[in-house]
């Protein structure tokens, strides 16, 4: 069923390229990057600082048009003014008109949605609900914190009743416990089949949230797929000990140097397997953007 | 199939053009400047033109109501055109700069309705301070004229006829409160209207609030003079080769020429204007309102955001 | 922009959008001011000018008033009142001022040049001033009386102020009193006493407002008629016309006046004179006239002082303050009881 309907998201050699002002200077920020995302799908964007995963989503909003290759959402071209009717967005950092309170935020942007008196006074109780903001409801958004904010952003992208929620960076700056919430929040999105694509270098939260997950450096996909295939990896074994004492360590390495073609790659406290595959990825990107220059 | 006509579904739900949205985002835009405190600058106005009032007080009748007159229209031109150039600059690039720009936009909003609604909400403001403003200029008069009437009658030392007070009353109340005083009212208005657009305009490829500031009121100064430079040049409106037509044009188009505006100047000194003078100052008005926000718009529906 | 050219032509016609800092108020004000006025604060610069004015004139700066003035007339060029302050300043304030120089230096050589040269500078800037209001104001009479009224007051030139006040009294917003004081200059004038006497005669008929200037005015001009015929014409010229069966009142007066002056036929004089006062169109001066005549005479006293009294009670206007005494007089004279007598 998936298969026969129209992709939430579908990016196709999408380029772009910036010119810096007055300099002859260009920065390609996104580089032939092709994506699918289906509907009820929650997909993950990972990458570090400056690889395009902003970019990736501005054009996706249409809030800048591609230099090459396109975008669409639900089979309406970014550029078009309509294919924002079924998408909320949270930007990052995002900061809104502090002069109005949480209430009126969200009847604006409900507004903006072109909602009704009745449906935006149901939607943002519900919202505020759901968001955990009804007690600051009527205080103006110059006196929230920093997760309130995002919690308001995350509201006022679900004012709409959107299909496609996209979120840069929702759990950048917020509090563990606050990061936490946001989390549950994306799985209640997921529970009621909308789709997601959430941008993060946090791993840990696009672990246990996303179903499909893109690499992206310097601009690039360098690896998409499943979360659990993009973390298998046949090849090695992981060994996890408790209480192991550095001789039983030593024994161990012994015995895999005996062994024929085994090696011991490295021993530690464990890491999260995503937190590795990202690191290696960067590594060999780097090792690969080296090459090329 | 289904999913299909789910899609035609959305698309059709989008409406092109709404007005109901642009509206949402003056009000927003009016409600910002409000809650800013802007309507604080009533306590200026109102203790410049009761201090204009207890100032003159010594002067002919005819010289204090005019410098009343001239006291509140200069200070309701002054406030009006810098709520239209500050009030807007202020807005646009701070949508910008904190991205909140990017959450408006990312709603079914064309771009254009975005520019509208920003304008509309500016003028808005500026047609509620001019409403406040004009109000107690009104009545400051209204009780002026009555109270130079009552000084008039009780300066006499004689009985007054009734006659002589129905004269004293005719002379007096025609310096004050009088019906023409409305035009130079909604000129000021027009005027900081323009001057809205033009910052409007300016805000679209500015990056910043200052610069939106300075290069907006340099095309407000230069607009205001540039009659008299086009007088200096072409003596007389008269203009013979195609090239100074067209140069001329062009000055006229990019720096509108705010001195035509300036009717309470006219009004204070007891100059009639005619309705149809009028009526096409308006017209001129709904040009530049227009052409600058097609501009802004050409600008802004192509800018990266 | 054709459109705006084209508005800003039409406002130029209308004398609305008149003002252009080309003008020779530019380099007077100072760089502030005229950014003002120029950013649409003219009516305010020239409030501000104005107070300036005012200024400079309790200090009795009379330049600083003049550089002043003009500058706030050139502001706001269509408005009347800057202009006339101007005139005011200048060819009433300063020349009063100079006026009073010239009397503290009286003896001096310094005396007469204020006199002569400096006072009549300043009644010549108020005309000045005036007639450049004229051009901006071309229909308002105020500008052209306050010239007639310089010419009158200031310089006793009759001609000229007869000519200005005509001229302000053929504005249509002028008040009535405009040409009556063109009328009054006229009779001012030596040798156009028939011109003025048209003037005054068709006021007397005609303006339902009969004020004491035109009733002395043409009283004047009617006793100098007479004695003109008088003194030009025959007796019996005189007397054909005064018995005329369409005799007017004025060749019956003149008739009458050559008898009491040239014959001294007393009583011939009064049986004319009572006919000029029954005449249903001679003014009510004639009664006055015929009652001091007959007053002198001791048996026409009684008569002559019940006209008078009528007189004071219908028409007290044709009496005069000098001739209370003469009333008194007479009343003594016939012992009139304190009770009856004509209290005006
Ligand atoms: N408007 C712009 N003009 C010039 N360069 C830009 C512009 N926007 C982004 N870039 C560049 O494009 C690259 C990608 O930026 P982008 O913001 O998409 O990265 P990101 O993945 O979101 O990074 P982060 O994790 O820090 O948010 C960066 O090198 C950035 O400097
Ligand atoms: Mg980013």
């Amino acid at each position: 069923m998936a298969n026969s309907s129209t992709p939430a998201v579908q990016i196709e050699g999408l380029t772009k390229v910036f010119r810096l002002p007055f300099k002859q200077e260009k920065v390609v920020a996104v580089d032939g990057l092709s994506l699918q995302v289906d509907a009820g799908e929650v997909y993950g964007l990972i990458g570090p600082n400056g690889s395009g995963k902003s970019t990736t989503m501005k054009v996706l909003l249409g809030l800048i048009s591609p230099s090459a290759g396109k975008a669409s959402i639900f089979g309406l071209d970014s550029g078009d003014t309509a294919s924002r009717g079924s998408v909320g967005f949270l930007p990052e950092n995002p900061y809104f008109y502090k002069y109005l309170t949480g209430s009126e935020t969200l009847a604006f942007y409900g507004k903006l949605c072109g909602l009704s008196r009745k449906q935006i006074r149901e939607r943002s109780d519900e919202l505020l609900e759901m968001v955990d903001l009804t007690g600051a409801r009527d205080r103006r958004l110059g006196g929230y914190s920093k997760g309130m904010l995002q919690r308001i952003g995350l509201a006022q992208a679900l004012v709409g009743d959107p299909r496609l929620v996209v979120l840069d960076e929702p759990t950048a700056g917020v509090d563990p416990a606050g990061s936490r919430k946001i989390r549950d929040l994306v799985l209640e999105l997921k529970r009621r089949g909308i789709t997601v694509i959430l941008s993060s270098h946090l791993l840990e939260q696009v672990q246990e949230v996303c179903d499909e997950v893109g690499i992206i450096f310097n601009g690039r996909l360098v690896r998409e797929g499943k979360l659990n295939d993009l973390i298998a990896i046949e090849d090695q074994s992981e060994i996890v000990l408790q209480n192991a004492t550095p001789q039983l360590l030593e024994r161990i390495a012994e015995m895999v140097e005996g062994e024929e073609g085994a090696q011991l790659l490295r021993c530690g406290n464990p890491r999260t397997t995503l937190e590795r595959l990202f690191l290696q990825e960067i590594k060999e990107g780097s090792k690969q953007g080296g090459e090329d220059a | 199939m289904d999913q299909q006509a789910q899609d035609i579904a959305i698309s059709g739900k989008h409406r092109v053009f709404s007005l109901l949205r642009i509206w949402a985002i003056s009000r927003n835009t009016f409600t910002q400047l409000v809650r800013m405190k802007v309507f604080y600058f009533m306590l200026i106005f109102s203790a410049l033109i009761i201090g204009a009032n207890l100032l003159f007080l010594s002067f002919t009748f005819e010289q204090e109501l005019k410098i009343l007159k001239d006291v509140s229209f200069g200070a309701m031109s002054l406030f009006a055109s810098i709520f239209a150039i500050v009030g807007t600059a202020l807005l646009i690039p701070k949508d910008l700069e904190d991205r909140t720009l990017y959450t408006i936009l990312t709603k079914p909003v064309p771009r254009i309705e975005y520019l509208i609604g920003k304008l509309l909400g500016i003028l808005l403001l500026i047609a509620v301070s001019i409403l406040l403003m004009s109000l107690l200029f009104f009545a400051v008069l209204y009780i002026r004229q009555h109270g130079i009437l009552a000084e008039k009658i009780a300066s006499i030392p004689r009985q007054v006829s009734e006659a002589d007070i129905e004269s004293f009353r005719e002379s007096i109340f025609s310096r004050g409160l009088q019906p023409e005083l409305l035009l130079g009212v909604v000129a000021v208005f027009l005027k900081a209207a323009v001057a809205a657009a033009v910052a409007l305009f300016v805000s679209t490829f500015a990056s910043s609030t200052l610069f939106t500031i300075i290069v907006s009121l340099v095309i407000y100064f230069i607009g205001h003079a540039q009659a008299l430079a086009l007088d200096f040049y072409f003596a007389k409106g008269e203009m013979h080769s195609a090239g100074q037509r067209f140069f001329a044009g062009l000055i006229g188009v990019v720096f509108p020429n705010f001195q035509l505006f300036n009717v309470a100047d006219g009004l204070t000194a007891g100059e009639v204007i005619s309705t149809s003078l009028m009526a096409r100052l308006v017209g001129l008005t709904a040009f530049y309102l227009t052409i600058y926000s097609l501009v802004s718009w050409l600008v802004f529906a192509k800018k990266e955001l | 922009m054709p459109l705006e050219r084209d508005m800003e032509m039409e406002f130029k016609e209308q004398g609305f959008r008149d003002w252009s800092p080309g003008l020779s108020s530019r380099d007077q004000l100072t760089q502030a001011a005229f950014v003002g006025a120029l950013g649409g604060f003219r009516s305010l610069v020239a409030s501000v000018y104005h107070l300036k004015a005012h200024n400079s004139f309790v200090k009795k700066n009379w330049g600083e008033v003049e550089r002043y003035r003009t500058v706030t007339a050139s502001l706001q060029p269509k408005f009347w009142s800057y202009w006339d302050l101007a005139v005011w300043d200048m060819a009433w304030n300063a020349y009063g001022y100079y006026r009073g120089e010239a009397e503290e230096y009286s003896d001096d050589f310094k005396g007469w040049h204020i006199e002569n040269i400096i006072m009549p500078t300043y009644l010549q800037k108020g005309i000045d001033y005036a007639k450049r209001g004229l051009e901006w104001l071309p229909d308002d009479y105020r500008l052209l009386k306050v010239i007639a009224d310089i010419y009158d007051q200031k310089m006793g030139n009759a001609e000229k102020a007869a000519e200005w006040y005509l001229k302000a009294s053929r504005k249509p917003e002028a008040p009535p009193h405009v040409y009556r004081a063109y009328a009054h200059q006229l009779t001012l004038c030596a040798g156009r006493e028939k011109e003025a006497y048209r003037v005054t005669e068709d006021l007397y008929r005609n303006s339902g407002d009969l004020t004491l200037t035109l009733l002395r005015d043409l009283e004047r001009l009617e006793d100098d008629i007479a004695r003109r015929a008088a003194r030009d014409m025959t007796y019996e010229q005189l007397r054909d016309a005064a018995l005329a069966e369409d005799a007017g009142y004025l060749e019956m007066a003149s008739f009458a006046g050559y008898l009491l002056e040239v014959r001294k036929d007393f009583s011939a004089a009064v049986d004319i004179y009572e006919k000029v006062a029954g005449h249903s169109q001679a003014p009510t001066f004639y009664r006055r006239k015929l009652a001091f005549l007959m007053a002198d005479h001791p048996k026409k006293a009684v008569e002559a002082y019940q006209m008078l009294k009528t007189l004071a009670l219908s028409d007290p206007a044709a009496l005069r303050r000098e001739d209370m005494s003469r009333i008194a007089q007479l009343e003594s004279r016939l012992g009139i009881a304190k009770q009856k007598r004509i209290r005006p």
